[in-house]
C-alpha cells in the first residue's frame, strides 16, 4: 500500500511538472494582460527541440536549454503579433499553436519513435529523500523537480507580490492606461513577460521529453498546454496555487496509470479521459459551488485587451 | 516637420481588410516558398503542380468540394457562436460526437436509406448539441470560460471514438484498424464522389446568414455580442440566447460529422475529424462574423488542404499544412489589425501653428 502510494505520488510529481512549468509561464503572461493560447504549440516545439538537440549532443542540460530558447523565440513571435502589432490575442495564440504543432511534427519526423538516450536521471537529496512516502517522490526524482515545484514558483511569487517591479507588472495587467501614466513601460513589460512565458512553455516541453516520456511522437503534448491554461484560471492567476494544482493534476494522471497497471476493469481510453474530465470539473465546479470564488479568483481586468496609447 | 502619422479607426473598412489580407497571404506564401527552397524543394515547380492538380483536374475539384463540406459547417458553427461574442473551440469534439451518434443509428437500426438517413441526421445534430451542453450551461449560468471547456471535450471525444472503433464497434469483417465496418447506408452522390451534403451545407450557411440578419432572434444575438450590458438592459434574455446559439453551434458541427461519416468516409474512424473543427475556427476568422463570407473562406481553406495532399505526394509531411495554416492565420490577424489604421498627414509641428 505504501509503495503504491509512493509510486503514485512519484508519478504525480513527474507528470505535474510539465503542467506546473507551462502554467507558471502562462501566469506571467496573463498577469501583464496577455492570454497566450499558443502554449500547446510552444510546448510541442520545446519537446521536439529537446529531443533533436539531445540526439546530437547527448546532454539533457543542453537539450533543456535549447527547448527554453526555442520556447522564448516562439513566445516572441506570438508577442510580436499580439503585443507589438496588437492583433487579436485569441487568433495569434491559435495560430502559434498551429505553427508549433505543425513545425514540431515536420521537424521531428525523422526522430519519431526513437528513445532519447540522455535524459535527466534520478538524484537523491540526502536526508529529505528518506522521508517516508513523500521523500522519494519529491526528493528522489530528477534534479528538475525541486526547481519546478519550489524555487520557480516561490521566486515568481516573491517578485510578483513583494517587489516594486511586481506591483508594476500587475498594474500593467489591471489597468495599462494608469500604469502608462505612472511611467511603466506597458508594451515592453508585456512583450518580455510573454516571451518569458514562452520560455517556460518551451521548458515544459523539454522537461516532458527529457524526463517523463523520453521519446518524440506526434501529438505527444496531448492537450497539456490547454490543461495548463485551464489551471491558470482555476488557480486564480497565482503562481504558488497554480503549481499546487498542477501537482493535483499530476495525481489525476497518476490515477489513470495506476488503473492501467493494476488492470482495473475500465478501458484505458476512459482512464486517459480523466485529466481532461478533471480539468473540466476543476474549472466549473468551484465557480458553481462557491460564488465568491468568482471575485477572489478574477482575471486581471485588462486581460486579452490590447493597449493603445498612440491612438492619434 | 510634416510627418505622417496613423489614426486608428474603431471599425476597419472592408476594402482595406481585403487588401491587407491579400498582402498577408502573399507575405505568408513568400515565407513558405523561402522555407521550402531552404529545405531543397523548388517552390515554383510545387506551385505549378498544386494549381494543376487542384483547380486543373476533376479529381482535384471533387476533393475541393469534399473538403469544403465539413469546413462550411464547422466554420458556420464557430461563426454563429462568434456573433454573440463566444469562441467555440470545440467543433472538433462536436464533429466526433455527431459522427458517433450517426454511426450508432446506422449500426443499431435497420431500414431503408430513406428512413435511416434522416434519423442519422437528427442523431448527428443532437450528438453535437449534447457535446456542447455542459460548456453551454457553464457559460450561461456560471460565466465559465467556454474556450477551455469546449476545447477539453475535443480530447474526450477523440478518445471516445478511439474506444468505440477499437472496442464495441470495431470492424469485425475486414479487420481494419481503429475503424467500424462500412455503414449500410450513405448519402447519395451528385457529382463524381461529391455527395449531396455539399449543396445542403451551402444552403444551410446561406439560410443562417438570412436568419442572423433578418430575424428578431438574429438581431438579439448580434446585440448580445456587441454589448451584453446594453442587451440585458434592453430586456434581451442574454443567457437564453447564449444557450440557443451554443446549441446551434454544436448542432452544426455535429451535422458536419454526420455528413463526413455518411457521405465521405462511410465509416467511423479514429482521426477522421482531420482538424476540420480547428480549421473551422480559421474559416470563421476569415469570414469575420458573416455567414455568407464562410463560403469563400471555406473555399480558401479547402484549397489549402487540397494543396496539402499534393505536397504529401512530394515527400512533404502532412503536418506542414497545419504550420502553413497557422502562419496564414497569424499574418491575417496582423493584417486585420493594420486595416484599422488610416494614414493622416500632420500639417506641421505644433509650435509653428497658432
Amino acid at each position: 500500500m505504501i509503495t503504491l502510494l509512493t509510486g503514485m505520488l512519484a508519478t504525480a510529481v513527474l507528470a505535474g511538472g510539465v503542467l506546473a512549468l507551462a502554467a507558471l509561464g502562462e501566469v506571467l503572461a496573463e498577469r501583464v494582460g496577455v492570454t497566450n493560447l499558443g502554449v500547446e504549440g510552444l510546448m510541442a516545439l520545446g519537446a521536439v527541440t529537446a529531443v533533436i538537440t539531445v540526439f546530437s549532443v547527448h546532454s539533457p542540460w543542453v537539450g533543456l536549454l535549447a527547448a527554453i530558447m526555442v520556447g522564448a523565440l516562439g513566445g516572441m513571435v506570438f508577442a510580436f503579433g499580439a503585443v507589438v502589432m496588437r492583433a487579436n490575442q485569441v487568433l495569434c495564440g491559435l495560430a502559434t499553436t498551429f505553427m508549433g504543432l505543425g513545425l514540431s511534427t515536420a521537424l521531428g519526423h525523422n526522430y519519431a519513435g526513437q528513445p532519447v538516450d540522455a535524459i535527466f536521471g534520478h538524484v537523491n537529496i540526502p536526508l529529505l529523500s528518506a522521508i517516508p512516502v513523500i521523500g522519494p517522490a519529491l526528493f528522489g526524482q530528477n534534479i528538475l523537480i525541486v526547481p519546478i515545484y519550489v524555487l520557480l514558483p516561490l521566486l515568481v511569487h516573491f517578485v510578483m507580490f513583494r517587489t516594486r517591479h511586481g506591483l508594476n507588472m500587475r498594474a500593467v495587467g489591471e489597468n495599462p492606461a494608469a500604469a502608462d501614466a505612472a511611467g511603466i513601460p506597458v508594451m515592453a513589460m508585456r512583450f518580455w513577460y510573454v516571451t518569458l512565458g514562452g520560455a517556460f512553455a518551451g521548458m515544459a516541453g523539454g522537461y516532458l521529453t527529457l524526463t517523463y516520456v523520453p521519446v518524440w511522437s506526434e501529438g505527444m503534448v496531448a492537450g497539456r498546454g490547454w490543461i495548463a491554461l485551464a489551471l491558470v484560471i482555476f488557480a486564480g492567476y497565482r503562481p504558488v496555487i497554480v503549481t499546487l494544482s498542477a501537482l493535483l493534476f499530476g495525481l489525476v494522471t497518476a490515477l489513470s496509470f495506476v488503473g492501467q497497471a493494476h488492470n482495473w476493469p475500465i478501458d484505458p481510453a476512459f482512464l486517459n479521459m480523466l485529466p481532461y474530465l478533471g480539468t473540466m470539473a476543476f474549472i466549473i465546479v468551484p465557480v458553481v459551488v462557491w460564488h465568491r470564488m468568482r471575485r477572489i479568483m478574477a482575471a486581471p481586468a485588462a486581460l486579452a485587451q490590447p493597449y493603445y496609447r498612440d491612438v492619434r | 516637420m510634416a510627418t505622417r502619422a496613423f489614426q486608428r479607426l474603431p471599425t476597419a473598412p472592408a476594402g482595406r481588410i481585403l487588401a491587407l489580407r491579400l498582402v498577408a497571404i502573399i507575405v505568408s506564401l513568400f515565407i513558405i516558398a523561402g522555407v521550402l527552397a531552404l529545405a531543397g524543394h523548388s517552390p515554383l515547380m510545387l506551385a505549378q503542380l498544386i494549381v494543376r492538380s487542384t483547380l486543373g483536374s476533376r479529381f482535384g475539384l471533387e476533393d475541393l468540394a469534399l473538403f469544403m463540406c465539413p469546413l462550411l459547417l464547422t466554420g458556420a458553427a464557430v461563426t454563429v457562436c462568434g456573433t454573440i461574442g463566444l469562441w467555440n473551440i470545440g467543433a472538433e469534439g462536436q464533429f466526433y460526437a455527431g459522427a458517433i451518434a450517426a454511426t450508432g443509428v446506422a449500426l443499431g437500426l435497420h431500414g431503408p436509406a430513406s428512413v435511416l438517413l434522416p434519423l442519422m441526421t437528427i442523431a448527428g445534430i443532437v450528438g453535437g448539441m449534447a457535446w456542447i451542453a455542459v460548456p453551454t450551461l457553464a457559460r450561461a449560468y456560471a460565466g465559465v470560460n467556454e474556450i477551455i471547456t469546449t476545447l477539453l471535450l475535443n480530447f474526450i471525444a477523440s478518445l471516445l471514438t478511439y474506444y468505440l472503433t477499437t472496442g464495441p464497434w470495431r470492424d469485425r469483417i475486414s479487420g481494419a484498424q481503429v475503424s467500424t465496418q462500412r455503414l449500410p447506408v450513405s448519402i447519395p452522390e451528385m457529382w463524381g464522389i461529391v455527395h449531396w451534403g455539399f449543396p445542403v451545407a451551402i444552403v444551410i450557411v446561406i439560410g443562417l446568414a438570412l436568419v442572423l440578419s433578418h430575424t428578431r432572434w438574429g438581431y438579439e444575438i448580434r446585440i448580445g455580442g456587441a454589448n451584453p450590458e446594453a442587451a440585458r438592459y434592453a430586456g434581451i434574455p442574454v443567457q437564453l440566447r447564449i444557450i440557443s446559439v451554443m446549441l446551434l453551434s454544436g448542432g452544426l458541427a455535429g451535422l458536419a460529422g454526420m455528413f463526413e461519416v455518411a457521405g465521405t468516409v462511410h465509416r467511423l474512424q479514429g482521426g477522421m475529424a482531420n482538424n476540420f473543427g480547428y480549421l473551422g475556427i480559421v474559416v470563421a476568422v476569415l469570414a469575420r462574423g458573416s455567414c455568407l463570407n464562410v463560403i469563400p473562406a471555406a473555399l480558401l481553406m479547402a484549397l489549402i488542404l487540397d494543396s496539402g495532399i499534393v505536397m504529401q505526394t512530394q515527400q512533404l509531411s502532412a503536418s506542414v499544412i497545419l504550420a502553413i495554416t497557422g502562419l496564414i492565420l497569424f499574418m491575417i490577424a496582423i493584417g486585420d489589425e493594420l486595416a484599422h489604421y488610416r494614414p493622416v498627414a500632420k500639417v506641421a509641428a505644433e509650435g509653428k501653428l497658432s
